[in-house]
């Protein structure tokens, strides 16, 4: 059993320790600040590529042209449907009307005073999509409509952007699992040379009757220590890094990133807690073979 | 108390470091461990500790059964005895008032206890002046009183020293064993290792003499009592 006692003084031991070591913590510090500095950059990169995604998702429409011969009923009724169809986000109507109204506009009065008896054109539903991955399927539903004669869109891209979209997921995924991997593989090492000259200081501590997680403790706090400290400093470096480069883009024309103000809570939480689960699993991993070896009387 | 009922250690290397070794030793006695290297003295040490297991037979320290112990189990059966080791084993980023409160705290014991109990500790091996010392400013034979309050401090009923003047010069070697002696006239049982015949020959206590991995003499128990300095030889 831990008493309040025992457990002030094993986090005032785990300090004691850190500042003692603390060439050695400096060096895990850095080595995990440059690990989740690099984490987070792919996770950035991947958040633009999503935004940029999302923007051309935006804009991709489809056109439903509908018979010329259906009456004012029955193009409300095919509109009424269209917006009770799954997937489909907002539907826009523009009548034949509307069309001719807007060639009067660009072209003159002229230019269409054929048309206005018999007007050629179709009533058009233009209809945005929620998920392009379901687009064929979508697609499908509406060219099977009564009424509908014809759909127009740019089904190719949909495509395209869709299988890049979980191509960079995927990749990004990986990569920031990779990392993680790395981090805590460079953590323990780091941590296992401070523990390899501290493993006297096991032993006694076991021959004097001291618990397994009497033992740990302070080395947990250590690594809650160094994830901390990793983490806020890295947070900040990410933050004047990132804005830097949000504001060197912003005069861009192609594309703007996404901000920091968008992004900042997600980051810091991934930061904090990233850096002190791998500090306290560095630590307790890099430890766990002194704690089971015996500490023979000479070593 | 120690009892070892036909004890056999075979390592996995194949060396036999202990034969059929049948030992009791009762609470209150003061034994030296004699014998060459490679005596076994090292093992029948971690056996007691309970670093290592027996291949065979049974050993009891302080009504523990060895063999039966759960590795849960191991730390609070360390407590009952107090260690001394030949190459001291101060942490060295310790003053010595905190090496020795550190058994204190590994323990659990309040803080109230700690400072009552340390400086009446350090004072039994004469370092009442030195508690805010570093092990590496102190000599041999000061380091190796500090293992010694280390291991008293928790008030064991066995102290196991493992040669514990093997870094200590001469004058200071006979008086670490004298406070051993002094500790052991106030009812603590004592063991302790060594291959000085020459200390061992300055007083008179029960001698255990093991040679390739088996008993060889044992001159017996020993009352406090009829202790006195320049007694039998082995």
């Amino acid at each position: 059993m831990m008493r309040a006692h025992d457990i002030r003084y094993l986090v005032s031991e785990g300090f004691r320790n850190t500042w003692h070591n603390r060439f050695m913590a400096l060096a895990s510090i850095g080595v995990l600040i440059c690990c989740l500095l690099l984490t987070s950059f792919a996770y950035l990169v991947f958040v633009n590529i999503d935004s940029l995604f999302q923007n051309a998702y935006e804009q991709n429409v489809v056109a439903v042209y509908l018979d010329t011969e259906l009456d004012e009923t029955a193009v409300t009724a095919v509109g009424e449907r269209l917006k009770t169809t799954t997937n489909v986000a907002k539907v826009e109507f523009i009548s034949k009307q509307d069309y001719l109204d807007r060639f009067k506009e660009e072209m003159g009065e002229a230019a269409i005073e054929g048309l206005m008896e018999e007007n050629p054109l179709q009533d058009t539903y233009i209809v945005s999509l929620k998920d392009l991955e379901k687009f064929d399927a979508t697609l499908a539903t509406i060219e099977a409509m009564d009424g509908v004669e014809d759909i127009s869109y740019d089904g190719d891209i949909a495509e395209t952007l869709t299988r890049v979209r979980s191509m960079v997921l995927g990749i990004g995924g990986a990569i920031i699992v990779v990392l993680l991997a790395v981090s805590l593989f460079i953590i323990s090492n780091t941590i296992k040379l401070t523990v390899y000259s501290r493993r006297l200081e096991i032993y006694i501590m076991k021959s004097v009757g001291a618990t397994d997680s009497f033992v740990r403790f302070p080395f947990i706090v250590e690594g809650v220590i160094l994830g901390f400290v990793a983490g806020a400093v890295g947070y900040g470096l990410l933050w004047l890094l990132y804005s830097q480069l949000v504001r060197s883009f912003a005069g861009g024309i192609l594309w703007s990133l996404v901000p920091f103000a968008e992004v900042w809570g997600r980051l810091l939480i991934g930061f904090m807690v990233g850096g002190i689960f791998v500090g306290v699993c560095g630590s307790a991993i890099s430890m766990r073979r002194y704690l089971k070896q015996e500490g023979s009387l000479r070593i | 108390m120690i009892e070892f009922q036909s004890v056999y250690k075979t390592y996995n290397s194949g060396s036999h470091a202990l034969n059929d070794v049948n030992l009791h030793i009762d609470d209150g006695e003061f034994a030296f461990i004699v014998g060459a290297s490679g005596a076994g003295k090292s093992t029948f040490l971690k056996l007691i500790m309970r670093e290592e297991t027996p291949t065979s037979g049974e050993v009891i320290v302080n009504n523990y059964r060895l063999s039966r112990l759960k590795r849960k189990q191991v730390p609070y059966f360390r407590r009952t005895m107090g260690i001394v080791f030949q190459d001291f084993r101060l942490i060295d980023t310790m003053t010595v008032y905190e090496n020795v409160a550190f058994s204190m705290r590994v323990v659990g014991k309040s803080r109230r206890e700690i400072r009552r109990r340390v400086p009446y500790v350090l004072q039994l091996v004469d370092l009442h002046g030195k508690s805010g010392r570093y092990p590496k400013e102190l000599s041999g034979g000061e380091q190796q009183r500090v293992g010694l309050a280390r291991a008293l401090v928790n008030n064991p009923s066995l102290i196991i020293a493992d040669e514990p003047t093997g870094n200590v010069d001469p004058q200071m070697s006979h008086d670490i064993v004298e406070l051993l002696t002094q500790i052991n006239k106030n009812g603590t049982t004592v063991l302790m290792v060594t291959h000085e015949h020459e200390l061992v020959h300055q007083f008179d206590h029960r001698v255990i003499t093991l040679k390739d991995g088996q008993i060889v003499s044992d001159t017996g128990r020993h009352t406090p009592v009829a202790a006195q300095v320049g007694g039998e030889s082995v």
